[in-house]
């Protein structure tokens, strides 16, 4: 127990326990679901895990804030319908710069909400709220009700999602899927290492300390919400690969479950803890229970209210266990301490309560 | 103990890494006479609204020396630390650092001229280790974090401090001491030369507080000036070499240790007009209402016992944070007593809530008059029927609006409440209008005992004055009123009887006849009464 402790934190548990309850609840689909340790029961769960990950991703440097970001949805819808039609007018155009179009448009839209929250004042949550409703409709106007359409897009864009990079024991690994683990790998190694984004959590963790001690925290609450906007973004393309077929209505929902996948993933919903590889737990979680329940034949409003009643449970146990673990830790801390330096006797002074 | 003898090494090595000369401190552990001041803060006056926070303040700080500064509430003491750390900017004077003028912007500016701050509750950031939070404000480490090296140079800095500290765990959960020697270990790192502490002894227990003064006079010997606010005279008579006293927004005085002693510096504290407040006409007092025995809440006060008669006013005196507020929450049933015991009339009651607390006949007046006394957008009218407004329903469970206005009338005239009706809304009343219709509220309960929490506290001098003679007419109505005040002339000019609270203990009960200005506040101070030790 106590080498345990030495080694992991309070907040690893919760990562660990997530990861098994996913190895459960594949063992338990598994024994529900004929034929569900397939490839194609992989490759379904991970396309639509990836997407998932890649927005909360983004949401989880704003929620480290303290903030919120409701608007991602709308930006995923806006960034795949606009990357969409530019593709389909120019089917030359390259790769790199098609992503680059998409994640761009992100980055600017969520500098919008950005500006709004650091140098406006407003409340996050209000500002993503009314750019949520203002991005789709202005996609609604913008695409005149008209549909991006698979034939219309390059054949490069419409064969990537079943583009393999390398095979790994029967199960391929797609290019999407790749591209999603390198975005965790790299947010996670940034808000591990990186000093400004240690800033996020300081941020979160008490912005009136924060604010005392001279960090620049509208310019890291800004740069948060580029961020997400820009990640929407790349996910927008990501949901241009895999649907082809873009609507009005595309990447609606995203909020939610991005939402979801971060508390889920052990991210503290009042910021200052959690990290980007949480949110990716987070993130597979929701993805296997979709996809699962799906198979499962059971009805998309049931599969939503599962999503709320995770949400609720991640919360509570959020307030209930990691406490509990704290104040193990803290004890434990408290014996190491006693046993490495014993207190001075007190030489008869009175003590104070 | 290894830190203790790793204590000097280390600790000189961090100050060299951090460029600080060492020539000035070390060795020779005082400030000499020819010591040039490190910080001069002259003529500084900082005005808020009508209050003149300070005004003409000049102090001086030297290397090595602890300056204490003392004074009551409202003194300006915390008016001049915000402007020290660059939270405030002064109306008029000037700061001179190492004898250059300086502009403190902000909190990062005072940081980089290497002015810090720890306050009774420190600023650290919970999630983030205590290697991290050491290190947050530093500007120049790169942008990339080397853990291992932020943890070793965190290790050597609480290693130097003597503090056994895990650098790794969050700061989540530790003591409050723990997070001072936090807060020390940052001002160290961050090269301070100036350091204020306001408080930092409030919540301390005294092993902790004797463990906090090594490290302050660690600091003092290594050359660092130190600012040391305390309401504590046998701290500051400890650890000061020089103590000031504010009054008022002004300096008092400015005298080495050697020569002042408590008494002194606390008739500096208290010296002014008491005389420009009427003492209130005492009235016959009746039967006992309220008697409380050891009464205590957990943690936050304990063993209070006191009477309070009809007609009788208490007054509750002491410095913030003593207490006092807490007791009359405990007797309102807001934050119940633990322990004790409550007699209203004769009769034992344990009061658990404010409805229980109302329906014994006590009312409490707030001291937050906008957070928790009022719901200003609400008229009036819709304030004073509030707490009773089920005398106001018809048999539908509807308010009589004229019934409940011909009320708010009855106190408009008898509190003179100047305003053009009483449906205005509360938060368009000058202060001293809100608090008489927070008291028309109260008197609305038909209460036996009053509680009244800072009741003049930001209204004008008129309305001061009637207020005091609408409670000098209350008592002489026959309730009886407890009176928690921090002006230490209205608690002597109202009331009968005056209860010093200190810490969350009491300390003492003077009449009217032997409370007087230096009497409180040495109680209040926490010095004995006879025997003073110079």
């Amino acid at each position: 127990m106590n080498w345990l402790q030495r080694h992991i934190r309070p907040e690893q548990v919760r990562e660990l326990s997530l990861l098994l309850l996913i190895i459960v609840a594949v063992l338990v689909f598994g024994s529900l679901i004929p034929r569900y340790y397939t490839s194609l029961t992989f490759n379904r769960i991970a396309s639509s895990v990836v997407i998932i990950t890649v927005v909360a991703a983004g949401q989880t440097l704003v929620v480290l804030t303290r903030s919120i970001d409701l608007s991602v949805g709308s930006i995923v819808g806006c960034t795949a319908y606009f990357a969409g039609t530019q593709l389909a007018a120019h089917h030359g155009m390259p790769p790199a710069v098609a992503v680059l179009i998409a994640v761009a448009l992100g980055a600017f839209m969520g500098s919008l909400n950005g500006v709004l929250v650091a140098w406006g004042r407003v409340p996050p949550i209000i500002v993503t709220l009314g750019t949520l409703a203002i991005y789709r409709g202005i996609l609604i106007d913008y695409s005149g009700a008209k549909t991006v359409t698979t034939d219309s897009l390059p054949a490069w864009l419409v064969d990537l999602p079943t583009v393999d990079v390398a095979t790994v024991g029967g199960l391929e690994i797609r290019v999407v899927v790749a591209a999603a683990l390198l975005v965790v790998i790299v947010f996670q190694l940034a808000t591990s290492f990186l000093t400004v984004s240690r800033r996020l959590y300081a941020i979160g963790s008490n912005p009136e300390a924060a604010a005392l001690i001279g960090l620049p925290t509208q310019r890291i609450l800004f740069t948060a919400f580029v961020l997400s906007g820009a990640l929407s973004g790349l996910a927008g393309f990501l949901f241009l690969a895999r649907f082809g077929n873009i609507t009005v209505e595309a990447g609606r929902g995203l909020e939610l479950q991005s939402v979801a996948a971060v508390v889920v993933g052990g991210v503290n919903i009042f910021g200052g803890s959690g990290t980007i590889f949480g949110s990716m737990l987070g993130a597979v979680m929701i993805g296997t229970l979709e996809q699962s329940l799906f198979r499962l034949q059971i009805s998309e409003f049931w599969r939503d209210a599962i999503l709320g009643l995770l949400i609720l449970l991640a919360v509570a146990s959020d307030a209930v266990i990691l406490n509990r673990l704290r104040l193990l830790w803290a004890r434990t801390d408290l014996k190491l301490i006693a046993k490495s330096a014993p207190l001075p006797a007190r030489e008869g002074e009175v003590t104070a309560p | 103990m290894t830190g203790e003898r790793r204590l000097k090494p280390l600790l000189m090595r961090v100050w060299e890494a951090e460029g600080v000369s060492l020539t000035e401190g070390g060795a020779e552990p005082r400030a000499q006479a020819a010591v040039p001041p490190i910080l001069e803060i002259h003529d500084i006056a900082k005005r808020f609204g009508a209050t003149q926070a300070l005004e003409a303040v000049s102090l001086t700080l030297y290397p090595g020396e602890v300056h204490a500064l003392l004074g009551e509430n409202g003194a300006g003491k915390s008016t001049l630390i915000k402007i020290m750390t660059g939270v405030y900017q002064p109306d008029r004077g000037e700061i001179r650092l190492a004898g250059q003028p300086i502009v403190i912007g902000s909190a990062a500016e005072a940081q980089r001229h290497g002015i810090a701050a720890i306050y009774q509750e420190p600023l650290l950031f919970p999630d983030l280790n205590v290697a991290e939070n050491i290190f947050i404000s530093h500007q120049g480490r790169g942008a990339v974090t080397n853990w291992r090296q932020m943890f070793r140079e965190a290790e050597d800095i609480l290693a130097a401090l003597g503090v056994a500290l895990d650098v790794r765990s969050p700061a989540r959960g530790l003591t409050l001491a723990a997070q001072q020697s936090v807060e020390i270990a940052k001002a160290i790192s961050l090269n301070v030369r100036v350091l204020i502490m306001d408080e930092p002894t409030a919540s301390l227990s005294a092993h902790e507080v004797t463990q906090l003064f090594k490290l302050v006079k660690d600091l003092r010997d290594k050359g660092v000036a130190i600012l040391f606010v305390s309401h504590r005279m046998e701290e500051v008579f400890e650890i000061a070499d020089k103590v000031t006293v504010f009054r008022d927004g002004r300096l008092i005085s400015t005298r080495p240790r050697g020569e002042v002693t408590p008494r002194r510096a606390i008739a500096d504290m208290v010296g002014r007009e008491i005389g420009l407040l009427q003492p209130r006409a005492p009235v016959k007092q009746g039967d006992l209402i309220l008697s409380v025995r050891g009464l205590a809440r957990e943690g936050v006060f304990h063993d209070v016992s006191f009477d309070v008669r009809r007609g009788e006013v208490l007054g509750f005196a002491g410095l913030i944070g003593a207490g006092r507020t807490d007791v009359g929450l405990a007797l309102f049933g807001i934050e119940p007593a633990t322990s004790g015991t409550i007699v209203l009339d004769g009769k034992t009651r344990n009061i658990r809530s404010p409805r229980e607390a109302m329906a014994c006949g006590i009312a409490y007046l707030s001291e937050d008059r906008r957070q928790l006394g009022l719901s200003l957008p609400m008229s009036i009218a819709a304030n004073i029927s509030l707490p009773v407004l089920r005398r106001y329903l018809d048999r539908f469970g509807l308010v009589r609006t004229a019934s409940e206005r011909a009320t708010a009338e009855g106190f408009r005239s008898r509190l003179a409440i100047r305003t053009p009706s009483v449906d205005v809304s509360v938060a368009k009343l000058s202060g001293g209008n809100q608090q008489k219709v927070m008291l028309s509220k109260w008197l609305n309960t038909h209460p036996r005992l009053l509680i009244l929490d800072e009741p003049t506290r930001g209204i004008d001098v008129g309305a001061k004055s009637e207020v005091h003679a609408m409670i000098g007419e209350l008592a002489a109505e026959g309730i009886g009123i407890i009176m928690i005040s921090s002006e230490l002339p209205e608690v002597l000019a109202m009331s009968d009887r005056v209860l010093v609270m200190r810490e969350g203990r009491q300390m003492a009960i003077f009449d009217r006849a032997e409370a007087s200005g230096e009497r409180v506040m040495t109680a209040a101070m926490g010095q004995a009464l006879t025997g003073e030790a110079a």
